[in-house]
């Protein structure tokens, strides 16, 4: 285990290698010059390629001791990823929009996993039935309207017309009380495609003999289902769950943007969009990391929760 | 690597070893996650401020995007500015209330001297204007302002390692300031640039007194001086260092409490502000719409401003209607909510209200029942803005077939783009200069650009003509065809945005263009490709906005100088020498009548060789509460908020009765 555990680790400096050679080489291919940006509007060729010298990039890419390249790569080992566009520390933007964007994300996580994993067991036990057949259509409806209906409707109704949550962000109150309504909005918007996902997986284990056997021994419902058909479904539910949990690091743009969180969704897009090299660099890095840290910590479980799977 | 074999072959395969996993899973580990969550929630930085006065006058602004500095010689966009203005402040500002646009001292002690051959401006600066209070400084008490404040300001700007944004502006204006610039470059890092290195164009004669030596004539920069090198002192610049964004400290009325990127900032009134006071002049119509009221009154009128970033309409909307926002500028899609149909607004009937350019009005019959039994007010104004279609003139295509240009100018349905996307706001552009400038030509309806498609229609047929002849002269005789048979190629426009409404719009474009003979092909690009691709001379025609830093249309004019080229703001590449003579000409001016005429010139020329077609000037049309007293739109300057005052009752009671209509 140890050993698989060490080779696994070993593997991540590759890919990771690779992630920065990628979006290195992607940032130079891709058109739009940074130095332009920093310049500013009005800024003459003159002064534009003074900026490019002062940022270091007019110096070679690869082939140098001094090279753009061994620069990225030394600088995003010691997690140093600069000063963003905006000349804030990369690192600290993401340290300060890591908490509002967890708060969101995490709570909006756990709910949809509770929720459909618990009601996919009960739906696939009464598999046929109209409570069946009104969830999958209830599901399928949840998947059809777009997330942006889900927070307008819930923007105007819950927060608007009834006074039950905030609009908006409001400085002077709790966190809690405004992510309420995101969160709210989050679960019931992603509940639909996460149903469906697990009551296929527990109609596939549903099928399965043990679960005939186990309930011609005479066990209850319960045990059945929460004893012997959750636990060998747990294989796809950690995959997806730790193929998920990445992604809450980057936070949800479009709910942060309706209600004002101060979070990191916004973070990769405006990056994008303004070409800073920094922050898509830093957030890109880090992403990769923590990828194939869950892929590991996906395998581990997978040993942990299947006395089957074995890892050598 | 998984395998699925169920061969037992380390300690993770006991049965013992994996129950105890299980339980120790089973028992701790949702626990585990919840705890994480709700700790995660409740201690992420946010919550009620147990000290706050529930008395205090409170100014709840809105900004529609996020800022990303607060560093005063750094900022590039308007939001920046609005927020920066409230902290820092610069020599001159406008007048609040006259119209024309009148500038006056604000940190400066009067306006300056001008040397007979205008190269040289003597500038008074205040006695007794002190920095907020700030750790930078000796025991923390903030100094005394000296003229020295402002030199640092300016060669910050010009210090290559700090790569100001905002140096153009000064680039080869002040003697020497470009020689300090040469000299930052050979600096190793920002702490080896000497700032006490003598600049021959900015002297300080005494602690009071700024003396700023032009290379050539400027006139401009006393515009300039009411937005650029406000006071800063240098402690606060060494002691923070790269983090000076973040830790503003200037003369200003207000102070920076918290700035959570990204979702708000929090001002705070400073509490050793000078004696600062509201004007007792302004136009007739201020008096009587009580603006006046307050004259001679010591500024600031409230304790703390809060600026939140809410980038949606929607909610934006929904804080406004609830009284948690004090102004708005009225969404698109709320138009109709807030403006009675029975109104008419156009441009034309707006221009009836005004006794200036800037338009006015303190409308309340315009507005539907709805807004008027809420006590909302609804004010206009004109922005120093023009959108419109520029060509590139180096593109094989557009560059040497003016009647293409001209046919597409003609072709725009300008007054129903207004109707469509803006709610029939904006104004028609006959040309670059909007009416909101002293130098915009009333005649231009006449003699300008214009929405005509039969002569589109007739000028697309000349342009085939030309651009058959052109491709006739390229091609060997046996494959030459006949010059009128010369099919335009699909065009391309470069669209800043990636969103449904530049969508929208360009595909109005594209119909119109449809409509007169002409394919386009449609291209949505964020802004940073935009910007590049416009400066490397990749577009074909690209759809743009340009607003003006200050009241002289030169601002607009220097779109069209030779010298200004592409990557320069000339993104037409568009060269002549008549319009060059003129322009360099009159920007050397003292405004006067002699002057405007040479720029409404140059503006001929530019409309004649069509290097752009100009689609619209934007209105603002914005809604206030009644609470929010002493408001009076101003198109240039940014630091309002020591101006308006706050009627807590009225504000009170406006919450009451909106909890009434629950």
């Amino acid at each position: 285990m140890t050993t698989y555990i060490i080779r696994r680790l070993l593997y991540t400096i590759p890919i990771v290698f690779g992630v920065l050679l990628l979006t290195f080489v992607l940032f130079k291919v891709v058109p739009g010059d940074p130095a332009i940006q920093i310049a500013g509007k009005g800024a003459s060729p003159q002064v534009i390629e003074e900026v490019r010298e002062e940022y270091g990039m007019n110096k070679p890419l690869f082939f140098s001791r001094d090279s753009q390249f061994l620069n990225h790569v030394k600088n995003a080992l010691i997690f140093d990823f600069g000063r963003a566009l905006d000349r804030e520390r990369v690192i600290d933007k993401i340290k300060r929009g890591l908490g509002p964007s967890l708060a969101i994300t995490i709570p909006m996580f756990l709910g949809i996993l509770i929720i459909s994993v618990s009601m996919s067991l009960f739906i696939a036990f009464a598999h046929g039935t109209v409570r069946d057949v009104l969830v999958v259509v209830i599901c399928v409806a949840g998947m059809s309207i777009p997330y942006l209906s889900f927070i307008l409707f819930g923007q105007y109704f819950l927060a608007y017309k009834w006074w039950i949550f905030p609009v908006f962000f409001e400085p002077d109150l709790p966190l809690y009380k405004c992510v309420a309504l995101p969160v709210l909005i989050g679960i019931a918007a992603g509940l639909g495609a996460n149903l469906r996902f697990y009551r296929t997986v527990m109609l596939d284990e549903m099928r399965n003999d043990y679960v005939r056997t186990a309930f011609a021994k005479g066990l209850s419902t319960k045990r059945v289902l929460f004893k012997h058909v959750l636990k060998n479904a747990m294989v796809p539910i950690i995959t997806r769950v730790t193929l998920t949990i990445p992604y809450l690091f980057l936070g949800s743009l479009l709910l942060e943007r309706f209600f004002g969180i101060p979070g990191l969704g916004y973070l990769m897009v405006e990056a994008t969009s303004s070409r800073d090299y920094f922050v898509i660099n830093a957030v890109t890095y880090i992403s990769a990391i923590l990828f194939v840290l869950f892929n590991l910590l996906a395998d581990i479980c997978y040993a942990l929760v299947d006395p089957r799977v074995s890892l050598e | 690597m998984t395998s699925h074999e169920g061969r037992p072959s380390s300690i993770f395969h006991r049965p013992s070893f994996c129950r105890g996993i299980h339980k120790a899973i089973k028992d701790y580990a949702l626990k585990f996650v919840v705890l994480i969550s709700i700790s995660v929630i409740l201690f992420t930085g946010c919550g009620a401020d147990p000290n706050r006065d529930p008395n205090e006058l409170v100014i709840h602004s809105v900004l529609p995007a996020k800022i990303g500095t607060l560093d005063p010689g750094n900022w590039e966009s308007i939001y920046e500015h609005i927020v920066l203005a409230q902290i820092f402040e610069p020599l001159y500002e406008y007048h609040y209330l006259k119209r024309p646009y009148e500038v006056v001292p604000l940190l400066a002690d009067g306006m300056p001297q001008v040397s007979d051959d205008i190269l040289t401006y003597t500038i008074k600066i205040k006695n007794g204007v002190y920095f907020h209070d700030d750790p930078c400084f000796q025991d923390g008490k903030g100094r005394e302002l000296k003229a020295s404040d402002f030199i640092y300001s300016l060669k910050r700007i010009a210090d290559i390692k700090n790569c100001s944004k905002n140096w153009w502006i000064f680039e080869d204006k002040i003697v020497g300031l470009d020689e300090f610039r040469e000299y930052t470059k050979t600096c190793q890092s920002e702490e080896d640039v000497d700032y006490c290195r003598p600049v021959e164009g900015l002297q300080i004669p005494d602690d009071y007194t700024l003396v700023i030596k032009l290379k050539k004539p400027w006139p401009q920069l006393i515009y300039v001086l009411t937005y650029q090198a406000v006071a800063l002192s240098k402690e606060a610049v060494d002691y923070y260092g790269q983090d000076v964004i973040s830790h503003p400290v200037g003369t200003g009325p207000f102070m920076l409490k918290t700035w959570h990127r990204g979702s708000y900032i929090d001002l705070v009134r400073n509490p050793n502000f000078r004696k600062d006071y509201y004007p007792t002049q302004g136009q007739q119509q201020d008096a009587e719409q009580g603006l006046l009221d307050d004259a001679g009154k010591t500024m600031p009128f409230v304790d703390r401003v809060i600026f939140r970033i809410i980038e949606e309409d929607q909610p934006r909307w929904f804080l406004f209607l609830r009284g948690q926002i004090d102004n708005i500028i009225i969404p698109k899609d709320n138009f109709g909510q807030a403006i009675a149909a029975s109104m008419d607004l156009t441009p034309l009937e707006i221009t009836r209200h005004g006794t200036d350019p800037l338009i006015l009005g303190d409308f309340l019959m315009g507005l539907t029942p709805a807004m008027t039994k809420r006590n909302i007010r609804f004010n206009t104004y004109r922005q120093p803005s023009t959108l419109y279609i520029g060509f590139n003139l180096e593109d094989k295509i557009l560059g040497a077939n003016k009647p293409l240009r001209e046919a597409i100018s003609l072709a725009l349905d300008r007054a129903k783009y207004i109707e469509l996307f803006w709610n029939s706001r904006d104004e028609i552009a006959h040309g670059l200069i909007p009416p909101v400038m002293n130098s915009y030509n009333p005649d231009i309806k006449k003699t300008g650009q214009r929405y005509d498609p039969e002569k589109a229609k007739q000028l697309v047929r000349q342009a085939q003509k030309i651009y058959g002849l052109r491709q006739g002269l390229r091609l060997s005789s046996a494959e030459r065809p006949q010059p009128s048979r010369g099919k335009i190629p699909t065009l391309k426009l470069s669209m800043a945005g990636t969103d449904i409404m530049a969508r929208q719009i360009g595909q109005f474009w594209q119909r119109c263009l449809k409509d007169a003979g002409l394919d386009v092909e449609l291209e949505y690009l964020d802004l940073a490709t935009f910007l590049n691709k416009i400066r490397t001379k990749s577009a074909q025609m690209f759809y743009c906005l340009w607003t003006a830093d200050y009241p002289d249309a030169e601002s607009f004019l220097k779109l069209f100088y030779s010298k200004n080229i592409s990557p320069g703001v000339n993104s037409f590449n568009y060269r002549s020498s008549e319009f060059d003579k003129l322009y360099e000409k009159a920007s050397c001016m003292p405004d006067c009548p002699a002057r405007v005429e040479l720029y409404r010139q140059a503006e001929q020329i530019i409309i004649r060789d069509c290097p752009a077609a100009f689609i619209n000037h934007p209105v603002a049309y914005m809604l206030y509460h009644d609470w929010l007293g002493n408001y009076k739109p101003h198109a240039f300057q940014f630091g309002l908020v020591k101006y308006h005052k706050i009627d807590k009752r009225k504000r009170d009671a406006y919450k009451e009765l909106v909890k009434k209509t629950k």
